[in-house]
């Protein structure tokens, strides 16, 4: 059999022969087709692996931090035995009920009868086992149950740093014996940390919290969804309903396009030049953040905005226009309320943004060691993400797990807010 | 009077105002029979804004003025001639004296701040009190005024509307007030950046190294061309290196093979990794990958593996920037007409060879505009860079060594304690207004490669 069956282009011809039909059976034309089919398969398998490495990096990801983080939100606690009567407390039980009882037990030497408790149970360093935090668990115990006092009580109060990672993972091989002694005893116990989330940022892993770095997140979003809805809202408004064609409204919509592109650090200079040095702002407040990410989520607003007005059909503003509105009418009671599920979609994505942004504030100093929750908008803060930068930046162990179970609470955040924005536009999508 | 207390007196009278003139167009309602434009509300509002509007424009403008006036009146004080003439130290006792005025729970630092305290509490109230007088004669002047406009027939709702018109204009103008904002910001301290280290230095000098800056020639250790190259080296080559081929061939997989449910349920997931925040990428990089890294490069025998490598920072990079690569090449593919794809597929071209041959180079200018969007974003990211690169500026072209980027650099140069003249601190705001320059260059010419091609097929 010949190997081809296309015969030659006749040379100096003018017309081409007829071409006679492929014979697909033959074995080299069998052989290209099961080439050309291995390619496809080829091709579509890079396509799936590429699908399936790229969910899989962020799998691996969310696992990795899941893994680490885990621990973060519970805590090695140790059974303290505490001899009251032996303590020597100088207190009156009256003070016990009221206002004034944390101060009083503060007073009373409660801080080192609880470090001498653990040196007489432990021996010579035993207070090293205890957290610095320990004595305020004890407080706290005495104060729900004053009877505590009249005789020697088991109170389980939060182990030191070494002993809390030598018990979840590898510590110290000395702090590992101590674990494997205590463990024997019977004297560790593992529970949730409820300062983890209640507390403020410390230098000791545990007692450090999220609660600071929450609030400060809080108000900084409150902030800036207070300036950024309405100034985005309006604007878009104006740009899609009423702007005339011309060079000044052009211009308008190129810096909004363009701000949306503007990389997140440079509105932490503008802030920083601006808010801070020009405007004398106080530093580090969550006011200048709230200000600084305002201005970056404005035009994602803006622009998901105008593309929600635009949804909006003509027919509904020919309508209302019909029976006697004017423009404003038009638009805000009739064309604004429809495009306001889109609008709330794209404004929950660019909060969300400005959530998860570090960079900006760091510029204007919200890196500032907060130990106490900022009660007020010019008060000293922190945020969230720069609360996890901070602390990815220390060499305590024990903050390896804080870190990530703090990266955790913000990327459940994160993940409400997506999926409430995604409930959004599925439920209140119209086909017009 | 505090602030809250007027802002609630002006409110006040314009609740009054809105109230008064409606009862007056109802009456006129009443009166006669002509047909109105306006809803006696409208007159209503006519009023209030106009009772509140010029107030709250003065207030506005008295909050800017009035503490330059203060000073100016505290300057008068006999105590204020012990103050040093000019120069820091008499702007930071001022600061103080005025702190302390506003809130006395801080400690003075120095003497003459707590003496001067006083006098800046007396002028403070002197001239709240000339100011929230004039507010409210303002209010009460406007709002009457307005309320005796008020008659039958009065076109108040164009008039309202034109008010609102121009809060919405005032409200999109905040985007180019923003714009303006950024570029005199950078513009202006850049300026003073380069009147003390020529520009040429800073733009082609190849030695970076802002802890020791010479007095003598500040330009010497202030060359920025290792800061690009590293920027380059990280955001450009080896998270494009990443980013491409997941991101494209996601892309493909998605619109061209994957069944409709696989397609809605993988979308989101892969947009998941843009919503990430970077400082978690940066975490993941610093803690998992840059000590995988170093290791694979001594593994490799590579002479020198740095832990803070370039090419950790670039891989999570990559990794971040798939969604933005892939979601641009969605679009662009799905933008190319269907007649063109079953033209191919007619003429018996399988799918791959369709999408190689047909789809993509018809869709290359839309795909190509999208990698360039995401390397200006690449080079913007701070984060990643931040954690994971080092602060050491090389150039070299070995991704297991380390080097650095600008927007790493920009964050060195702010964080530490320095003062606001010097050359470091002011690199920061070169090296910003550079960045800003260089990533407009490439929105505007990777959206404008797009929108041209877009018209093409339409």
């Amino acid at each position: 059999m010949s190997e081809t069956l296309v015969p030659q282009l006749p040379t100096g011809s003018a017309e081409p022969a007829e071409r006679a039909p492929t014979d697909w059976r033959t074995h080299s034309m069998q052989r290209r087709i099961r080439k050309r089919y291995a390619a496809e398969r080829r091709f579509r398998l890079f396509g799936l692996a590429a699908v399936v490495m790229s969910a899989g990096f962020l799998a691996f990801l969310l696992i990795t931090m899941l893994s680490n983080g885990i621990g973060g939100f519970t805590q090695t606690q140790l059974q303290l035995k505490i001899d009251f009567p032996r303590a020597g407390l100088t207190l009156d039980p009256q003070r016990l009920r009221g206002p004034g009882a944390d101060f009083a037990l503060a007073a009373s030497g409660i801080e080192g009868a609880t470090d001498a408790a653990a040196t007489a149970q432990f021996g010579k360093d035993g207070y090293k086992l205890l957290s610095d935090g320990a004595w305020l668990r004890v407080r706290e115990a005495v104060k729900r149950d004053p009877t505590l006092l009249r005789g020697v009580a088991t109170i389980a109060v939060p182990a030191s740093d070494a002993i809390d990672i030598a018990a979840k993972a590898q510590g110290t091989p000395e702090g590992e014996a101590t674990v494997a002694r205590l463990k024997a005893q019977g004297l560790l116990s593992t529970a949730f940390n409820p300062a983890f989330l209640t507390g403020a940022d410390s230098t000791d892993p545990t007692t450090a919290g999220i609660w600071g770095a929450l609030k400060g997140s809080l108000m900084t979003m409150l902030v800036t969804l207070l300036l950024a809805f309405p100034i985005g809202v309006l604007s878009a408004l104006y740009l899609e309903e009423y702007a005339p064609r011309n060079r000044w409204t052009d211009l308008i919509e190129v810096s909004i396009n363009n701000l949306a592109a503007v990389p997140s650090i440079i509105f932490g200079l503008l802030g920083l030049a601006v808010f801070l040095n020009l405007f004398n702002l106080p530093r580090s407040a969550a006011l200048v953040g709230g200000l600084t990410l305002a201005l970056m989520t404005m035009p994602v607003i803006v622009i998901a905005g105008r593309n929600a007005i635009k949804s909006v059909p003509p027919s509904i503003r020919d309508a209302a226009l019909g029976i006697g509105a004017s423009p404003v009418q038009v638009v805000f009671h009739h064309v604004l309320p429809l495009a306001l599920p889109g609008i709330l979609t794209g404004t929950i994505i660019g909060m969300a943004r400005a959530l998860g942004e570090t960079a900006p504030l760091l510029m204007i100093g919200m890196r500032a060691f907060m130990v106490s929750a900022p009660e007020r908008l010019t008060d000293p803060s922190t945020v969230l993400p720069v609360q996890i930068f901070l602390w990815s930046d220390q060499v305590n162990r024990g903050f390896v797990e804080k870190t990530s179970a703090a990266i955790i609470v913000l990327l459940v955040f994160l993940l409400a807010m997506n999926g409430l924005a995604i409930y959004l536009r599925n439920k209140f999508e119209t086909r017009w | 009077m505090s602030a809250l207390t007027l802002l609630f007196l002006i409110a006040g009278l314009g609740l009054i105002g809105w109230l008064s003139a409606r009862v007056r167009a109802v009456s006129f309602r009443r009166d006669s029979n002509a047909r109105f434009s306006s809803l006696p509300s409208h007159q209503g509002t006519y009023v209030a804004l106009w009772t509140v509007l010029p107030a709250a424009l003065f207030i506005a403008a008295w909050s800017f003025t009035s503490p330059a006036l203060v000073t100016n009146r505290v300057l008068t004080a006999p105590a204020a001639a012990q103050l040093p003439p000019k120069g820091f130290e008499r702007a930071a006792i001022l600061s103080e004296a005025r702190n302390l005025a506003s809130d006395r729970s801080f400690g003075a630092f120095h003497p003459l701040a707590e003496t001067l305290e006083p006098e800046y509490e007396a002028a403070q109230s002197y001239f709240d009190w000339i100011g929230s007088a004039v507010a409210l004669l303002l209010a009460f002047a406007t709002g009457a005024w307005a309320y005796t406009r008020v008659r039958a027939g009065f076109r108040a709702r164009s008039r309202i509307e034109r008010v609102v018109m121009l809060l919405l204009l005032a409200a999109s103008l905040i985007a180019i007030l923003t714009t303006v904002g950024i570029v005199a910001s950078l513009l202006f301290e850049s300026v003073r950046f380069f009147r003390i280290v020529p520009i040429g230095d800073f733009l082609f000098g190849t030695h970076w190294s802002p802890q020791v800056i010479s007095a003598k020639d500040p330009g010497a250790s202030l060359g920025a061309v290792p800061l690009f190259w590293g920027t380059f080296f990280i955001g450009a080559v080896i998270a494009m290196i990443v980013a491409i081929p997941f991101g494209l061939m996601s892309a493909i997989y998605l619109t061209q093979y994957a069944a409709p449910r696989v397609r809605r349920w993988m979308k989101p997931i892969l947009e998941m990794l843009a919503g990430v925040p970077t400082v978690v990428y940066g975490y993941f990089a610093a803690l998992t990958v840059a000590p995988a890294v170093r290791d694979l490069g001594v593994a490799l025998g590579v002479s020198w593996a740095s832990s803070e490598s370039a090419l950790a920072a670039g891989l999570v990079m990559g990794v971040m920037i798939i969604p933005f690569v892939s979601s641009m090449a969605d679009d662009s593919i799905a933008a190319v007409p269907a007649s063109m794809r079953d033209g191919s597929l007619a003429m018996g071209a399988t799918s791959s060879e369709t999408i190689r041959k047909v789809l993509l180079p018809a869709a290359l200018p839309g795909v190509v505009g999208g990698v360039l969007l995401a390397i200006s974003r690449a080079i913007g990211e701070t984060m990643i860079v931040v954690m994971a690169a080092s602060g050491v500026a090389t150039m070299t072209l070995n991704p297991f060594a380390s080097t650095t980027t600008v927007t790493k650099q920009i964050v060195d140069l702010l964080t530490g304690e320095a003062e606001f003249d010097s050359p470091k601190t002011l690199a920061a705001f070169a090296l910003g207004l550079t960045l800003f320059v260089i990533t407009l260059l490439l929105n505007i010419v990777a959206l404008s490669v797009v929108k041209r091609y877009r018209e093409a097929y339409e």
